[in-house]
């Protein structure tokens, strides 16, 4: 069927990164496509102690965990206020007017006074510099999808716990997050694949090779993988693993969350 | 907003120090909300809003990026739009990926129409089409470009077995550079319009599937007077956002062709960061960005033009 | 539940902050160390502290983006050696994030290091014509320096009569062919620019490849092969002159020059076709050159620690490869220059003398020699080695040097264009090259545009600095 033909468009070019990525040069001249007939698996540490992995991997998972601890923090509470709380009138429209607007920004609008911005507060080759712009990039797309949800928590729960004397932080912690835990699932997924994938930024502002991501360090030092396309292919490999794994895992929450996003929002 | 007589009687409270549970409520009512949103805003501020309005200024300016930046007016933007044949060339490269975009979109509808009846089996398909759509640029464009080689890639294993033109290095020829590029990026993200198509789909209330089949509509004319109409707003508003991000690709440009062979491939994201970075004129990049940011602009007022015309859209 | 993952979302971020804190702490840390331990070091080889000159001390700022083998490399060999000739000297060397901003920050102020390092040439001519730096002519015949020194390179930062910087790092392009190929099918390597094409007429008709050149993952490689040609196809005279503003580059000659280069491209003599110049990677490249698909390769002196991984038993073939200058016109050797870095003094300095000492034993051969083989395998100062100096280097690579200081005493040196043109002609070089190889623009209208930018630039005060010929 139609089908099946998309789904070896769609899978094909990974099958035979997998394939290649266990392939010694000989075979990669012989067989560039096909099955390995001879399987070298140290293209992996190999690849691993060349692409300087356990750096960038270790930056990498600092920057998403920055990013999505920042996003559902900061984006949460955001969501909260539009949500629940007594803004007048017309604020939420014009901060909604107002996010998708800041969403669909070209980066390369700001781009270059960011970055001298960043240089004055000396935050280039720095990691956290780069965590704080992401905060701000993908929070629009996360606030829209949280306040979604928030939305429609039936308010008795917080009313209750006002009675109760508690403070609207409390009212937040509390109550609000723990209730809204599967939108905070989704966009923590959603924007650890944004952070961990994302290419232009972390080049322009990630410059000295201690701070690499992996995806930086990728571009960078394909060189460094030698004619040895097997090494370059383990170590892509290695790169889209975790990603696709965790997607698997949460493919349903993932989706439902870009939906509710795009469209909603 | 906040009303006179509210503010009088917060400061007359205040003062008089009368009833503290009212104050309480008072404030709570009135800046709580607003503290919620504070560090996202100044985040903003910071990061986005900042800048952007600091680009308006230096787009006015002959500013390089280091050092003083001095005032010129639209000297930019005269230059831009009536001087600068890369410009005009980023520009259209930008228009025709656009339009390659119908596209992603004719095999987005496609296979969002085949798997909208499916069930179970529809989920693990859309599932398995989807990975693609979570790997990094730099991982795809490093995949396609070695799956492009003319001597080992897809081309050259056709050309064995008899099928050939398809062994060229379509990356290096100035005719190509632009749709292969465009085919390397549709092949990571045509599943995202897909998807939200599929979703738009289920979303169809079954009846009017039921009452057309009634009628003995064919396969064809389903599609044309239920489905379509039924994602409508969904697939314009798809159509929208494809138009304001199309002009600001800029990773697989920049990683695989970095506007060549010959400028056949330069795009405006491309632009704005050679000019900025290596020809150190940061002025002139802002303006560009502007450009870009105002024709962003000029789609959604079209769309929020039709929309309150009523086009349901 | 609920407390618990808001703590757990406070903590990620509690802990993010910490772990980002601890990554750029270290470097700060480690600076400071770094600098504590050299002055340990420098206290420790002095024996007698004497106590009635006092100690000049030298302040020497890097970038860390050396790193730590060039940190090694200062700490351990360079400034030790030094101190032990030089007791009543104190050296501090440090590596600066940013260094061109620290420095140009501190110097504004009045202070900064006594030997300001700048990465790239322009760095430097701003702070020579800002006048930041110390004038170096009565040190130039104090150490006789126009005896060691390339005579370009005494002329190359003179601001109204006087010296202020000198150039470190120098990098050439010469023609690298496969030589086992060559001697297998009776070759010889060209001198005369006629002689390449006739030769590459051979080559191609063998069913090899004359050139392996790429630039599909560096676009700007574009600008060495439109360099080698301007200069030494079209002639080095004519481009100096361009450079100064005082010719044009749409003379007759460059116009023939980028002839030439084109013809060449166009006859696929690049890598077998411009398709693949745009595509092949490094790796496919030398890859082709090392095996034998390709006979030539005209490339910089960088790549010769490349071509061991691609030349002999471990790549896979029984090839090797030499190397001849790039051919000219006349078949004169001519080299074209590259320069990494520059040095000066600072105005400020305290001890200017003991600065110029450092400066002499720094671009001293032996020295030189010593960092280029082992140390830290740095580029060398145009200054003349000698041979017992290249005793670790691979002898052709010491030869290429050999011959750069003859052709320099000569004047047969040429303008690598990205040291010589500011960004905006360097970009527009490397961008409509291409053009003219797609055949959209004339070679004419190429150089027309080239002159029409680079006087902008020019007369914008943006050009970079040429040495007096």
């Amino acid at each position: 069927m139609i089908l099946s033909l998309f789904v070896i468009f769609a899978l094909g070019p990974i099958i035979v990164l997998i394939f290649n990525s266990v392939k010694g040069s000989a075979e990669l001249g012989r067989n560039p496509l096909g099955p390995p007939r001879e399987v070298i698996i140290e293209n992996y540490p190999d690849a691993w102690e060349t692409g300087n992995f356990s750096t960038t991997v270790r930056n990498s998972l600092i920057i998403v965990t920055g990013t999505v601890s920042g996003v559902l923090l900061f984006g949460g509470m955001a969501a909260y206020s539009l949500a629940k709380l007594k803004l007048p009138r017309i604020v939420p429209n014009i901060l909604i007017i107002y996010l998708l607007v800041i969403s669909s920004l070209p980066v390369q609008l700001f781009l270059v006074p960011l970055f001298v911005l960043w240089r004055t507060l000396h935050l280039i080759d720095n990691l956290l510099g780069v965590i704080i712009i992401y905060i701000a990039l993908y929070s629009p797309f996360s606030i829209f999808l949280m306040r979604a949800y928030i939305i429609q928590i039936p308010g008795d729960f917080e009313d209750a716990a006002r009675i109760e004397g508690a403070n609207e932080w409390q009212v937040f912690t509390k109550i609000v997050v723990p209730l809204s835990w599967p939108v905070f699932l989704s966009v923590g997924l959603i924007v650890s694949m944004f952070a961990w994938n994302e290419f232009l930024i972390a080049t322009v502002f990630l410059t000295k090779r201690e701070v690499f991501t992996v995806v930086t360090s990728y571009f960078a030092f394909s060189k460094r993988f030698g004619v040895d396309w097997g090494l370059t292919s383990a170590a892509a490999v290695m790169m889209i693993i975790p990603i696709i794994s965790v997607f698997l895992i949460f493919q349903r929450r993932f989706i439902q969350g870009l939906y509710q996003g795009g469209i909603k929002g | 907003m906040w009303k006179k007589g509210e503010i009088i009687l917060a400061f007359y409270i205040n003062s008089k120090k009368i009833r503290p549970e009212f104050k309480r409520m008072v404030l709570r009512k009135k800046i709580i909300p607003w503290l919620f949103l504070l560090p996202i805003l100044l985040l903003h501020l910071f990061v986005t809003i900042g800048p952007s309005i600091s680009s308006i200024y230096y787009s006015l300016t002959d500013w390089s990026g280091l050092g003083t930046a001095k005032f010129i007016g639209i000297g930019n933007f005269q230059q831009l739009w009536f001087n600068d044949k890369s410009f005009i060339s980023a520009f259209s490269h930008n228009s025709i990926w656009l339009f390659y975009c119908i596209i992603t979109f004719v095999m987005a509808l496609l296979v969002a129409s085949l798997l909208a009846p499916l069930k179970k089996g529809g989920i693990a398909i859309r599932t398995v089409l989807f990975i693609p759509f979570v790997l990094s640029s730099v991982v795809t464009a490093s995949i396609w470009r070695n799956l492009l080689n003319p001597d080992r890639g897809i081309g050259a294993q056709l050309a064995k077995i008899g099928i050939y033109g398809l062994d060229k290095a379509f990356l290096g020829i100035t005719k190509t550079s632009l749709f292969t590029v465009f085919f390397i990026d549709n092949w990571h993200w045509w599943v995202f319009i897909m998807v939200l198509l599929l979703t738009a789909m289920q979303n169809i209330p079954k009846e009017l599937y039921e009452a057309a089949r009634v009628d003995g509509v064919n396969r064809w004319q389903e599609f044309r007077y239920v489905t379509l109409p039924g994602i409508r707003p969904t697939l314009f508003f798809l159509i929208l956002m494809t138009g304001i991000w199309t002009f600001q690709t800029f990773d697989y440009i920049w990683i695989l062709t970095y506007g060549g062979p010959a400028g056949s491939s330069e795009v405006l994201g491309t632009l704005v960061l050679k000019n900025a970075f290596i020809r150190l004129e940061a002025g002139y990049a802002a303006a560009i960005g502007l450009t870009m940011s105002l024709f962003s602009g000029i789609l959604v007022s079209i769309f929020v033009y039709l929309k309150k015309k009523g086009l349901e859209i | 539940m609920k407390k618990l993952l808001l703590w757990i979302v406070v903590l990620m971020l509690v802990a993010t902050f910490s772990l980002v804190g601890c990554k750029t702490a270290p470097e700060a840390v480690e600076a400071e160390e770094v600098a504590e331990e050299v002055e340990e070091e420098a206290a420790v080889v002095e024996e007698t502290p004497v106590v009635e000159e006092e100690k000049a001390k030298i302040v020497i700022w890097g970038d860390t983006v050396d790193g730590d083998t060039a940190l090694t490399g200062w700490e351990e060999d360079i400034i030790p050696q030094f101190l032990e000739q030089n007791k009543n000297i104190e050296i501090e060397y440090t590596q600066q994030p940013n260094v061109h901003e620290t420095t140009r920050t501190a110097l504004l102020g009045g202070a900064g290091p006594d030997i300001v390092i700048s990465y790239g040439p322009s760095f430097a001519s701003e702070l020579a014509k800002g006048g930041y730096l110390y004038p170096l002519d009565d040190f130039v015949k104090e150490y006789g320096w126009d005896n060691v020194f390339a005579p370009w390179s005494l002329t190359s930062y003179i601001v109204e009569g006087s010296l202020y910087a000198l150039p470190d790092e120098i990098e050439t392009l010469v023609l690298y062919y496969n030589k086992t190929l060559f001697d297998e099918k009776g070759w010889k390597p060209p001198t005369t620019i006629d002689e390449l094409l006739v030769l590459c007429k051979d080559i191609a008709e063998e069913g090899i490849i004359p050139f392996a050149h790429c630039n599909a993952e560096w676009r700007p490689a574009n600008e060495w092969f439109v360099g080698e040609f301007l200069n030494h196809a079209g002639g080095t005279q004519v481009v100096y002159e361009a450079l100064i503003g005082q010719g044009s580059w749409t003379d007759p000659s460059l116009v023939y020059s980028m002839e030439i280069l084109n013809e060449i491209v166009q006859k696929g003599w690049f890598t077998g076709g411009l398709d693949r110049y745009y595509t092949t990677t490094f790796d496919e490249q030398l890859a082709m050159f090392g095996d034998g698909k390709a006979a030539m390769n005209i490339e910089g002196t960088w790549s010769i620690c490349d071509y061991p991984n691609y030349f002999g038993e471990e790549a896979g073939n029984s090839n090797d490869w030499d190397w001849v200058p790039m051919p000219s016109v006349t078949g004169e050797a001519i080299f074209d220059v590259g320069i990494g870095s520059v040095w000066g003094i600072n105005k400020n300095t305290e001890y200017p003398e003991a600065t110029a000492k450092f400066i002499d034993y720094f671009y001293s051969s032996e020295v030189q020699g010593r960092l280029l083989s082992g140390v830290m395998g740095k580029a060398p100062a145009p200054v003349e080695l000698e041979e017992k100096d290249l005793k670790g280097v691979d002898p052709r690579y010491a030869e290429i040097l050999l011959s750069l200081s003859k052709a320099f005493e000569a004047n047969n040196y040429g303008y690598t264009t990205w040291t010589f043109l500011g960004p905006k002609s360097n970009l527009y070089l490397v961008e409509e090259i291409e053009k003219v190889w797609a055949g959209d623009i004339t070679v004419e209208q190429y150089l027309e545009g080239m002159q029409e930018i680079f006087s902008e630039e020019l007369e914008a005060g943006e050009g970079l600095p040429i040495p007096v010929r």
